[in-house]
């Protein structure tokens, strides 16, 4: 058996436990609906087969069987064995840093500066660190650049937690000071790379055509409407550009 | 003869109005060139494509121009995945991973330009069997599709799953039935269809309404592409084109015959149901390889190589598009984020669907092939300059794309955590080769499938036998039975011990 299946099996024997596990774990709250004689959504009297159990009893166990006949071939293929030594599992530490990086930018941009910082400071500052951070593979740039998205998320959340306060712009200058300086340290460090140089122009450009088009053309919700950029722009559209052809 | 005429008929009206409409044009012409753009860069999918403007056309504008959209970008980036699979040797979408076996070494050879131009040709000629299929088959089907009751529903969602699980898992079979389970377990977050019970929402009110469509599909197909192309790639080395793309007639008429067969096989394969373009590509391959004349070749740069499956993979759209239409059921990734433009404007495909639609989209898809046709044949040098955008430079893009799309469709922050959550979880079940499409396809029918089972059990009292008791219902259940039963050890042993006998 080549080394590819051998940590594809390798890795097979921890998802089928994982699967099992949650698999249990999801039977075990199934069982909390009454599977016949209870009353589910104001129902009277139901019985197993309407019950709203049945079908989510039903998917749980066929996946509690299925992963633990991925759980027997994984140990009869040799996963088992090869299970805890890192090698054996294909374990690569650099990729294991480049996944982790990538993650921490995408949860700090997700879940503190898209709801609590202007769209085009945010996503021009996740455009330039991503840009900057992986397009040469540089170990350093990689951890400076999730620093960048770290900080500035990790201020948004100090500085403005509450759903309250995310029209605030705190955040919105912090964060903004971040991605010019991070802009700044690439032109620098980067001056002879082509990819340094059309970086910032895509930052800017890309967010404010979408954000613009969806707000203007589709008018569709848009994540933080009172952001510090996004608000000057709502503004003269409708103030100084809009009764330009409206009059 | 007189249903064809007549459906030929309906086709011309809806062709015919749309032609009239100058809106057509714009949304036609962009969505198609960032089809082909997609398509053309490795790393982007015919299903990100579609899945993008799902976010952004999806329910803002009338579902006429976001079908011309979704449609056009479908077309075009099938199309658009042999590009790079041609010049660079690196399939641009996994529909196309067939197409580089024999559309590269064309290539090295001094004749890319030859296979650009047929493969153009051949997409062209492919999109358009396949939407003759649909314009044919879909009304044929409907007819007996209006037969179709609750456990017959049931049983073919169910069937959908098994068998994307089972054709599109790369590793083990049980992979994609798991991949497939973690899909139907996420659809029975929420309410659920008959009695209003809430499950599994852990006391979070934005669970009650269940998952979202749009950000499952953003998490499913963008997160993983943009996780897995964030890093430092050598660029390929772009062959040159030194002969003419325009094909001639005399070529053309040539390859015709392998151009048909290849067609009709995609639409076949497509009409399956979450069964994509990359299986009829290949499948369309090996039946080229079996029955070319140059077989041998295959593989060294034979054209009948690359139209077998240039032509089976655009084929396929049309096919894919018969079980969404008649029966609700996605034939491949792309036509389950179509499925979700659908829904997401609360149009339910199936035989209740209103037949203009169908006629509308059968007439969307012509257009949009011979938009891709001229845009492929005169525009090609375009689309080759995309090809040098490396990856870390669009995906960012990518990234916001999704994240602003995913916000919109359903106003809300949550659906942001949502589409990050399944993102994850996909990027993870791609390294571990637990496919993705069938995970979709679960999303997409739980509902049915939940509500259609239990209503069965409603209506016989919790009599099973209500699953084989009508004729179409019996068939049904037995295809699920074998397609479970092919894969337990003892009958593939007894197959195996056939097979050696026979040989």
């Amino acid at each position: 058996m080549d080394e590819e299946r051998l940590i594809m099996r390798a890795r097979d024997f921890w998802a089928s436990i994982a699967l099992i596990l949650l698999s249990l774990f999801f039977i075990w709250r199934t069982l909390d609906i009454p599977l016949s004689g209870g009353t589910q959504g104001g129902v009277k009297g139901v019985e197993w087969f309407n019950s709203a159990a049945i079908v989510p009893l039903g998917i749980f166990c066929a996946m509690l069987l299925l992963s633990v006949s991925l759980l027997v071939r994984s140990i009869r293929e040799g996963g088992a064995a090869r299970a805890l030594d890192a090698a054996g599992l294909g374990w690569n530490g650099p990729e294991a840093m480049r996944f982790a990086t990538l993650m921490a930018i995408f949860v700090f941009y997700v879940v503190a500066l898209v709801p609590r910082v202007d769209f085009v400071i945010s996503s021009g500052l996740l455009i330039t660190a991503l840009i900057f951070g992986y397009h040469t593979g540089d170990r350093g740039r990689m951890l400076l650049a999730t620093a960048a998205v770290v900080v500035a998320g990790l201020a948004a959340l100090l500085l403005h937690f509450p759903q309250a306060e995310w029209n605030a712009h705190g955040d919105d200058w912090i964060a903004l000071a971040i991605w010019a300086g991070l802009v700044a340290w690439m032109l620098i460090v980067a001056r002879g790379e082509r990819v340094a140089r059309i970086t910032p122009l895509i930052a800017i450009a890309a967010p404010l055509v979408l954000i613009c088009a969806m707000a203007f053309t589709f008018r569709q919700n848009v994540p933080n409407r009172g952001g510090l950029i996004f608000k000057q722009i709502e503004y003269h559209f409708y103030v100084t550009l809009r009764p330009l052809w409206r009059d | 003869m007189e249903f064809v005429l007549s459906q030929l008929a309906g086709f011309g009206h809806a062709f015919g109005a749309l032609v009239a409409d100058p809106l057509t044009y714009v949304y036609l012409l962009g969505s198609v060139f960032l089809g082909i753009a997609f398509g053309a860069l490795p790393g982007l999918t015919a299903t990100l494509a579609v899945t993008i403007l799902t976010g952004f056309f999806g329910n803002k504008i009338p579902l006429d121009y976001s079908l011309i959209a979704l449609l056009g970008a479908y077309v075009g980036a099938i199309y658009g995945g042999s590009y790079p699979s041609i010049l660079l040797n690196i399939p641009g979408t996994a529909a196309s991973a067939a197409t580089a076996l024999d559309g590269h070494p064309l290539a090295k050879s001094g004749r890319g330009g030859e296979a650009l131009g047929l493969t153009t040709t051949a997409s062209f000629i492919g999109t358009l069997i396949g939407t003759f299929a649909l314009l044919i088959f879909v009304w044929a089907l409907l007819l007996i599709s209006k037969n179709i009751a609750s456990p017959e529903k049931a049983l073919l969602a169910l069937f959908g799953i098994l068998l994307s699980g089972a054709l599109m898992s790369e590793d083990l079979v049980v992979k994609g039935w798991i991949a497939g389970l973690i899909g139907l377990a996420m659809a029975m977050v929420g309410m659920d269809p008959l009695l209003s019970e809430p499950r599994f929402t852990f006391g979070w009110s934005y669970m009650l309404s269940g998952f979202q469509v749009v950000p499952v599909l953003m998490g499913a197909f963008a997160i993983p592409q943009i996780i897995a192309g964030m890093r430092r790639t050598q660029a390929g080395t772009l062959t040159q084109l030194n002969d003419r793309i325009l094909p001639s007639f005399a070529a053309i008429r040539r390859y015709l015959p392998t151009i048909t067969r290849s067609g009709v096989i995609g639409t076949g394969v497509g009409a399956l149901p979450g069964v994509g373009e990359d299986v009829a590509g290949w499948v369309s391959y090996g039946v080229g390889k079996t029955v070319s004349k140059e077989g041998e070749k295959f593989g060294k740069g034979s054209v009948e190589g690359l139209l077998s499956s240039e032509t089976a993979n655009n084929a396929c759209i049309g096919g894919a598009l018969i079980p969404l239409l008649v029966l609700g059921i996605p034939g491949s990734p792309p036509a389950a984020a179509l499925m979700g433009a659908f829904m997401i404007n609360n149009v339910i495909p199936g035989p209740t669907l209103d037949p203009s639609i169908i006629l509308r989209v059968v007439a969307i898809l012509v257009l949009a092939s011979f938009t891709m046709f001229l845009m492929g044949l005169f525009t090609a040098r375009v689309f080759i300059r995309i090809l040098r955008i490396p990856q870390t430079v669009f995906l960012p893009v990518v990234l916001i794309l999704t994240t602003i799309g995913s916000f919109s469709v359903g106003g809300g922050i949550n659906d942001l955590y949502l589409m990050l959550g399944v993102g994850v979880v996909a990027y993870f079940m791609n390294m571990l080769a637990f496919p993705i499409a069938p995970l979709v396809i679960g999303v997409i029918l739980g509902g049915m499938f939940d509500e259609m089972f239990r209503r069965s059990l409603l209506l016989s009292d919790g009599d099973l036998s209500v699953f084989a008791s009508r004729p179409g219902a019996a068939i049904l259940l037995a295809l699920n039975v074998a397609l479970i039963a092919s894969q337990l050890p003892p009958v593939k042993r007894a197959f195996g011990r056939m097979r050696q006998r026979i040989a």
